[in-house]
């Protein structure tokens, strides 16, 4: 990802189960708070637009 | 017919019709204040005058009394009857200066003030009143006096019994002029009440013919006879004027049916206490003391305030709001109701939740309770977050009086704290937690029926047949069996279902008729043409979302032809509006944006199968679960949220496509894990309605834990019974039951499960349609209270078991401690263990009845002998077992010295340390479950925090699992008594004969499919499945040898294999790549 | 708006992540209001192709759970 000058912060996997409403919140809260210290997306998408 | 020019434009019209009535039909507007539809037209108010041109001259007439004739001509708004219904309104403003429709009649013809001298009159003469009085049969007003000394009166302008105070003249006065409090103080001397509206509690009134509510099933209006006119006086009818489908009849009796049954189930339900009887209450005098139920009409969004949390005397929005458990339970002073309602705690603590959910955190809730009973499933927890979390305050004292605060609207009351201190506290409204009691008209439905009651009037039950009743063949569900709250009465509908089913299995399917299929609309190549439809789920969505700009937002998306909100999607007259909308407005793909496509997308689908659209054109946008309860305080971003959702679903649905089903067999057998009470009692449910079961048990007898149980709480003698039980299982040819056996592998899914066993060394492969899991609950086995240091601290089982062997040593203790919610109750196992007060205390009776002269002492933090169990309690305080209570920060210490046992206790009374020297210390220790995690694999269901198995849905599923075909019962659910496992594992049974009787079903069209043609048979797809769904078609098949094939039947759609095909040969109906390229398209769109 | 939300496109499993939004609902808990949930049947159906597209089109996050 890094290659095609994405921050890897971007992306991120969780497992949750059907109960662990909690811990959905929680990963909701951490994700959002990582992507939001990233700022908005221009790298990668200036790169695919200039590709386009 | 009769034909004539409206206009210039030919119209027809009856014969007979007036003019009026036809330019009504063809949507010419025409002015008027005195027609009503269901009268004889007076042409009294003059504006709806038109010009006629009878073929020589033109004239002015009143269009709603003057009959139609062949070839007149009419204008209805030429420049002479415009200005003749000016004058007619300048006068009447004239007389009747500030009537708003004056005034905005004014308006429309351009007059700001008449040039007349202005009267102070609200009456305009047209008559309606006195019409409408006679058409309801009583003439008790008419026109009186003459020239401008005419008005509306009663004969010799004096009250009148002839007035029914119907209100009818106020509800057709154009201006107001009649008020009803204008008929109660000179018309009527009829008492003139509000009709009450039965499900709003009161609150709000209703009409006389009325919709019971908006969920009401048939959704048909009825007409009350009681209040009706028609029934009063033999006139009105008004109503049969406006149906337009001449639907009502008047002449319709009650009519007597007679049916052949071969069963009958009783579930008539309970009636709320009426607390009226409580004077000290006030609960009749002061508006502000009210109901539980009518706290839910008020917190409810379609309820009398639509949700708003206001307080009945003057609207004003409550700061402070009491609840006063255990009016109409647990009480023999008044009300003469010694049981338990088992569910006003719980609900008491829901009101207040959702109140200061309605109302902001500031609000002030606190809820006065004698003991807290948080004995359901997740209840404790609910509990404890309601205290820590939402600051509910809970105050353990009984209230004896409300005084009204003098000069205001408010309440005080006084209590005692627990730590003795009286408190004066003034309230803004006062809920009553009212009781459940069962009705004079059921306990004489009862008596018809000579079925046999208990003390508290409810349907007298044994613990082990727990449905039936004193009368063969006739069962009981629901509150009149008892106390109970939704999940317990839902699990006894199915239970009573089963029994009924027991006894009639050989009439399964002599009655049934077969479903009208609706063939499918072919839209394959048509353009999308979708319908969205924005649910408002009461206030649930439309209370943080703008429902209306969503539904306006949505109608501007590609090919969505028709969008729409609606208040509850769910409700049935709901669904079938969307049919029809569907039908009319030709839609091919339909969006309902509402709650989650987990719980409601199978009912919306059907309302696409009655519309005659395959039900895979169809998507939800989660607004509700996703959205509108997680964003509360964010409405704007929420909004954009749900608009950024349903742009997603739409675009998604335009590129569904019709999918077929594939049908399977169901097996005609059942597995049972677990040979408890639960599971016994479900596999010979079972094989009674004549399936074939096999048992699971792994230890070397059936029994479970009931073998450890002494005498149930009804004093019925359970080993004899559990002999009888498992005497029928082994004697039950359909019954096999594997001993010493555990399930080893698992493979297929419903209606086909293939399942291995090993038992005792040996392997066994069973085929089975449905599971039914009862893997019940162990106890807790102590740490605290130095169990295991001597012989005389025992845990419940242990003291069963002295029972069970006669223990001699029993009956010549001196004294006897127990020590309640021992493992339960604990932050590391925050669930209350349910059956343990009721075990304790009947215990404790049992060593009285050994020993009356024995000390007992029970140490408790809430007694919990929830239902009529509580007689069990006021029993056992009466024959002197000395309860007291303690907390979680002064438990209670047991000290061993010298061979000297003994319980140190904070008395909660006495305020003052208390140690008692006992000869037995018995430890109610929790119900532990038993944490398979290798069963929850296999049948992939899921567990709780607390390790008990997460049925269906807590309230309406709570026997079944999310997994098709796999069923639930016992403590394996949650820790209960014997009845109710009995109750839970006849309902399990229920559940599965629903699948099992319809011998195939449909599985879903969401399945993976190969396209042959790309397909380089790599293989990848056929190792990876793990439902081994992908084959090879056979090298020697005519098409496509070689590639690989997938079997829509085992499919589950999770499109492991579609996301692994190397050659993009995979395609997942329902989720196909375009689809959810479209999705993520849709949703970056507004970036 | 003073700060510009950023968006995230979360792909969740059918049966669990989408089961745990669900009853994060029932719950009444709050997060933030930036994703925008696309059901998947399961994580198994997830491709890079899905990610990839959503960053490149404009999203400033994916989260894949299940």
């Amino acid at each position: 990802m890094e290659h095609m000058g994405v921050e890897p912060g971007r992306l991120s996997f969780s497992w949750i189960s059907s109960a662990e409403s909690t811990k959905f919140v929680d990963v909701v809260k951490d994700v959002t708070a990582t992507v939001k210290a990233l700022g908005p997306n221009i790298n990668f998408k200036k790169a695919a637009d200039k590709v386009a | 017919m009769i034909t004539f020019k409206l206009n210039g434009k030919t119209v027809q019209g009856e014969e007979g019709q007036y003019i009026l009535q036809v330019a009504q039909k063809y949507g010419v507007e025409i002015p008027t204040l005195c027609h009503h539809k269901a009268l004889e037209p007076a042409g009294m108010c003059r504006l709806c005058t038109v010009e006629l041109f009878d073929g020589r001259r033109s004239r002015f007439v009143t269009s709603c009394n003057y009959p139609i004739w062949e070839g007149m001509e009419v204008k209805t708004d030429s420049e002479p009857v415009h200005q003749g219904r000016k004058l007619i309104v300048e006068l009447l403003m004239a007389r009747c200066p500030d009537v708003p429709i004056l005034k905005e009649l004014g308006k429309k013809y351009g007059i700001t003030e008449t040039r007349f001298k202005k009267e102070e009159d609200t009456c305009i003469l047209c008559g309606l009143c006195t019409r409408i009085c006679t058409k309801m049969g009583n003439s008790a007003i008419s026109l009186t006096g003459r020239g401008v000394d005419m008005k509306v009166d009663t004969p010799f302008h004096i009250q009148t019994d002839v007035c029914m105070a119907c209100g009818a003249c106020a509800s057709v006065c154009p201006t107001g002029h009649i008020t009803l409090e204008k008929i109660r103080s000179s018309v009527t001397k009829n008492s003139f009440k509000l009709i009450p509206s039965e499900y709003d509690m009161g609150l709000k009134g209703r009409k006389p013919v009325y919709v019971p509510y908006a969920q009401a099933v048939p959704n048909t209006p009825v007409i009350d006879r009681s209040v009706c006119m028609h029934f009063k006086t033999g006139g009105c009818k008004v109503c049969t004027e406006f149906c337009g489908v001449n639907a009502i009849d008047h002449t319709m009796q009650d009519e007597v049916v007679e049916l052949n049954v071969g069963s009958i189930i009783l579930s008539p339900g309970y009636q709320p206490f009426d607390p009226s009887k409580f004077d000290s209450y006030g609960y009749s005098k002061h508006p502000n003391v009210i109901t539980a139920m009518e706290m839910e009409r008020i917190l409810s969004a379609s309820g009398p305030t639509a949700g708003h949390l206001v307080r009945p005397s003057d609207h004003k929005e409550p700061k402070k709001i009491a609840w006063f458990q255990c009016v109409g339970s647990r009480d023999m002073n008044k009300c003469d109701h010694a049981y338990c309602s088992s569910v006003c705690c719980m609900y008491a603590i829901k009101e207040a939740v959702i109140a200061k959910e309605h109302s902001g955190s500031d609000l002030d809730c606190a809820i006065f309770y004698m003991d807290m009973r948080t004995h359901g499933k997740d209840f404790e927890r609910f509990y404890n977050t309601a205290k820590d979390k939402h600051g509910v305050r809970f105050i353990r004292s009984r209230v004896h009086t409300i005084e009204p605060v003098p000069g205001t609207d408010d309440l005080s009351i006084r209590y005692i704290t627990e730590s003795g201190e009286s408190v004066v506290e003034k309230f803004d409204q006062i809920v009553l937690s009212v009781g459940m009691e069962i009705s004079p008209e059921v306990v004489g439905m009862a008596k018809n029926l000579g079925i046999e009651l208990t003390p508290g009037n409810f349907c007298k039950t044994t613990t082990f047949e727990p449905v039936a009743t004193s009368r063969p063949g006739i069962y009981v569900c629901g509150a009149f069996q008892g106390p109970k709250d939704i999940p317990q009465s839902v699990i006894d509908s199915s239970a009573a279902a089963s029994a009924a089913g027991e006894i009639l299995a050989e009439a399964r399917n002599t009655l049934t008729r077969a479903k009208e299929i609706i063939p499918e609309t072919n839209v394959i190549g048509e353009r999308p043409r979708i319908g969205v439809f924005v649910c408002r789920c009461g206030i649930n969505i439309a209370g943080v979302v703008n429902v209306p700009s969503v539904a306006e937002y949505a109608a501007t998306l590609p090919y969505v032809e028709y969008a729409t909100d609606n208040l509850y999607s769910c409700s049935q007259d709901t669904q079938e509006n969307m049919a029809q909308i569907i039908k009319r407005e030709g839609l091919n793909r339909v969006v309902v944006a509402a709650c989650t496509p987990k719980t409601h997308e199978p009912l919306f689908q059907e309302t696409l199968t009655n519309a005659g659209l395959n039900k895979y054109l169809f998507e939800m946008a989660n607004i509700r679960n996703h959205d509108s309860w997680v964003h509360k305080n964010n409405p704007d971003l929420a909004t954009q949220k749900a608009k950024d959702l349903i742009r997603s679903a739409v675009y998604k649905v335009a590129l569904t496509m019709p999918l077929a089903e594939a049908e399977l067999q169901i097996k005609s057998s059942a597995l049972v894990v677990g040979g408890g009470i639960a599971g016994m009692t479900a596999a010979r449910s079972l094989s009674l309605q004549g399936y074939e079961t096999h048992i699971v048990e792994k230890s070397s007898n059936l029994g479970g834990q009931a073998r450890n149980l002494y005498r149930t709480a009804k004093g019925e003698d359970i080993q004899q019974q559990l002999d009888i039980l498992i005497q029928d299982v082994n004697q039950d040819d359909k019954i096999h039951v594997h001993l010493n056996a555990e399930l080893v592998q698992m493979d297929g899914f419903v209606g086909s499960f293939k399942s291995t066993l090993n038992s005792a060394g040996q392997e066994i492969v069973v085929e089975h349609g449905v599971a039914v899991l009862a893997t019940g609950a162990s106890a807790y086995q102590p740490t605290e209270y130095h169990y295991g240091e001597d012989s005389r601290i025992v845990t419940s089982l242990e003291l069963d078991k002295k029972f069970m062997e006669k223990d001699s040593s029993l009956s010549s203790l001196q004294s006897a401690v127990f020590i309640q919610c021992v493992g339960s109750r604990e932050p590391d196992r925050p669930y209350c263990s349910r059956v343990c007060c009721t075990h304790s205390i009947d215990n404790a009776l049992a060593l009285k009845e050994m020993n009356p002269g024995m000390n007992i002492y029970l140490l408790y933090r809430d007694i919990r002998t929830y239902g009529e169990r509580e007689y069990l309690f006021k029993e056992a305080r009466e024959k002197g077992i000395i309860f007291i209570r303690y907390s979680m920060d002064k438990k209670p210490e047991v000290s061993l010295s010298n061979g000297k046992l003994s319980v140190k206790i904070m008395d909660h009374i006495l305020g003052t340390p208390l140690e008692i020297e006992t000869d037995l210390i018995t430890l109610a220790t929790a119900i532990v479950p038993n944490r398979d995690e290798k069963l929850a694999n296999f049948f992939k269901v899921p567990m709780n925090s607390d390790g008990f198995f997460v049925e269906r849905h807590a309230k309406l599923g709570p026997s079944e699992f999310a997994t098709d075909g796999v069923f639930l019962c016992g403590m394996a659910h949650y820790p209960k008594p014997i009845d109710e496992s009995i109750v839970q594992g006849k309902a399990a049974a229920s559940r599965a004969v629903t699948l099992l009787a319809r011998k195939t079903i449909h599985t879903s069209g969401n399945v993976a499919e190969v396209v042959p043609a790309t397909c380089s048979s790599c293989g990848v797809c056929v190792s990876i499945c793990p439902y081994s769904a992908p084959s090879f078609v056979e090298e020697t098949a005519r098409f496509n040898p070689g590639k690989a094939q997938i079997n829509p039947v085992l499919c589950k759609g999770c499109g492991l294999c579609v996301a692994s095909c190397r050659s993009g040969a995979i395609r997942l109906k329902g989720f196909d790549n375009d689809q959810i390229f479209a999705q993520i398209t849709a949703l970056n769109e507004a970036m | 708006m003073s700060e510009r939300e950023p968006k995230i496109v979360s792909f969740l499993c059918n049966w669990c992540s989408y089961g745990a939004a669900d009853l994060a609902g029932v719950g009444r808990m709050e997060y933030p209001p930036n994703i925008r949930v696309i059901r998947i049947p399961c994580t198994g159906r997830m491709s890079p192709k899905f990610f990839l597209a959503a960053l490149a089109q404009g999203a400033d996050g994916v989260w894949v759970s299940g």
